[in-house]
């Protein structure tokens, strides 16, 4: 079932944005525009090296472009939820609603990654082990994390 | 409901497009929520919502994809036209720039999309009709020309926003049923999940078992 965090970008669509980013690249004249075009692609390929690609990108333009702070911020999030950087992608998900509390399209995005989380065992696990899940106890979250992965 | 593996029979892919402000996220939001969001702020790229509708005693999913209107975004999101089966174009009935622009609209749809998309034009804001800027009847004829389904909503009152997303449905639904939308076709946008296990195909098969453990 497709939703923000399975749906795939089409290949030519990745290559065309690819290009663009390239040629502008070997010009030493990249735009921010040209660089989130390429890296919300990135994060939105199947294949886990492009969406940390994309994560590079993206975590580039947020030090480097104050406009498009909150894309970049929801972008981080997607491409972290989606190679299960699950504990990176909510502390972007809570910075981005320190800012603008409220936001819907953030707060659906939220109970997404918690629901994929929840698919895979890793609330279950967090809460099994005693770690309150409230904001600041990442850290138990992340060991989760980390103990599904080895 | 059946007792098959799925509680809907096929799945339609939406999407909603038009100008930034025109109200495109409001009108999902009233129609999968029904509740109004009065401060709205701009989608970022594109944001998903569902709901399950009845059409002839089938229960179908529809998958809606909202369209951020920001010009920033727009090349982007033009990936998300693919595949679709049903077009939302929405316009603002008080700013007669984002009805000036939907030809504009109109062309990257059908250029983007098949030719059974189904195009449904909803002028938004009709709540507000001391502000109105665009008539009802050039609305009306600009759809009439270029063969849309029409109506004036508003996502404020939820007035028309159910009958915009069921008509669009059963409009898809007459195409599969006369046979001119090709559901195996890869850009239909529809998928059928038949829910009499005997009657699987062998793609319907391995989803099952992927979207059982969805619910
Ligand atoms: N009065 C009235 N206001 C509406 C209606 N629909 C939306 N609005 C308001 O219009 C503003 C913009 O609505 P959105 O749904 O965010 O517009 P959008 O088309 O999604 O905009 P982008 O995401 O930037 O493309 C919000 O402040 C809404 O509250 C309506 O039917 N009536
Ligand atoms: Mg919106």
């Amino acid at each position: 079932m497709d939703d923000v965090l399975t749906e795939t970008v089409p290949t030519d669509d990745l290559k065309r944005f690819e290009k663009v980013y390239h040629e502008q690249l070997y010009k030493n004249d990249v735009t921010p525009k040209a660089q989130f075009e390429y890296a919300w692609c990135l994060v939105r390929s199947k294949y886990p090296a492009d969406i940390k690609k994309g994560i590079v990108l993206l975590q580039e333009l947020y030090k480097s472009h104050d406009e498009g702070q909150r894309d970049y911020l929801y972008y981080l999030a997607i491409g972290n939820a989606r190679i299960k950087e699950y504990s990176k992608a909510l502390s972007y998900v809570r910075a981005f609603l320190s800012i603008e509390p409220g936001n819907q399209q953030v707060i659906s995005l939220e109970s997404t990654i918690k629901k994929k989380m929840d698919k895979e065992g890793l609330v279950g696990m967090a809460m099994a082990g005693g770690v309150v899940l409230a904001v600041g106890a990442l850290v138990g979250l992340g060991m989760a994390v980390a103990s599904k992965k080895s | 409901m059946s007792a098959g593996p799925y509680n809907y029979s096929y799945i339609f892919k939406y999407i909603i497009i038009g100008d930034m402000g025109v109200g495109k996220s409001c009108l999902l939001h009233q129609f999968t929520e029904k509740k109004f969001m009065s401060d709205c702020p701009h989608t970022i790229g594109v944001e998903f919502g569902t709901r399950i509708i009845e059409v002839a005693g089938k229960k179908i999913k529809l998958q809606i994809w909202d369209t951020a209107g920001q010009e920033r975004f727009r090349a982007v999101t033009r990936s998300y036209y693919r595949g679709a089966a049903g077009a939302l174009m929405v316009y603002d009935i008080t700013r007669r720039s984002t009805y000036n622009h939907l030809s504009s609209w109109l062309t990257d749809t059908r250029n983007l999309t098949n030719p059974n998309t189904v195009i449904f034009l909803i002028g938004n804001k009709c709540d507000l009709e001391g502000q109105r800027d665009v008539t009802y009847e050039e609305a009306k004829q600009f759809a009439d020309e270029n063969g849309l389904m029409f109506v004036e909503a508003s996502a404020k009152t939820g007035q028309n926003v159910e009958e915009a997303f069921l008509e669009t449905a059963r409009k898809i639904y007459q195409s599969i049923q006369d046979g001119r939308l090709d559901l195996y076709a890869a850009d239909s946008g529809v998928q059928h999940k038949p829910s009499q296990p005997g009657r699987n195909t062998l793609t319907n098969d391995q989803q099952s078992n992927k979207d059982n453990c969805a619910c």
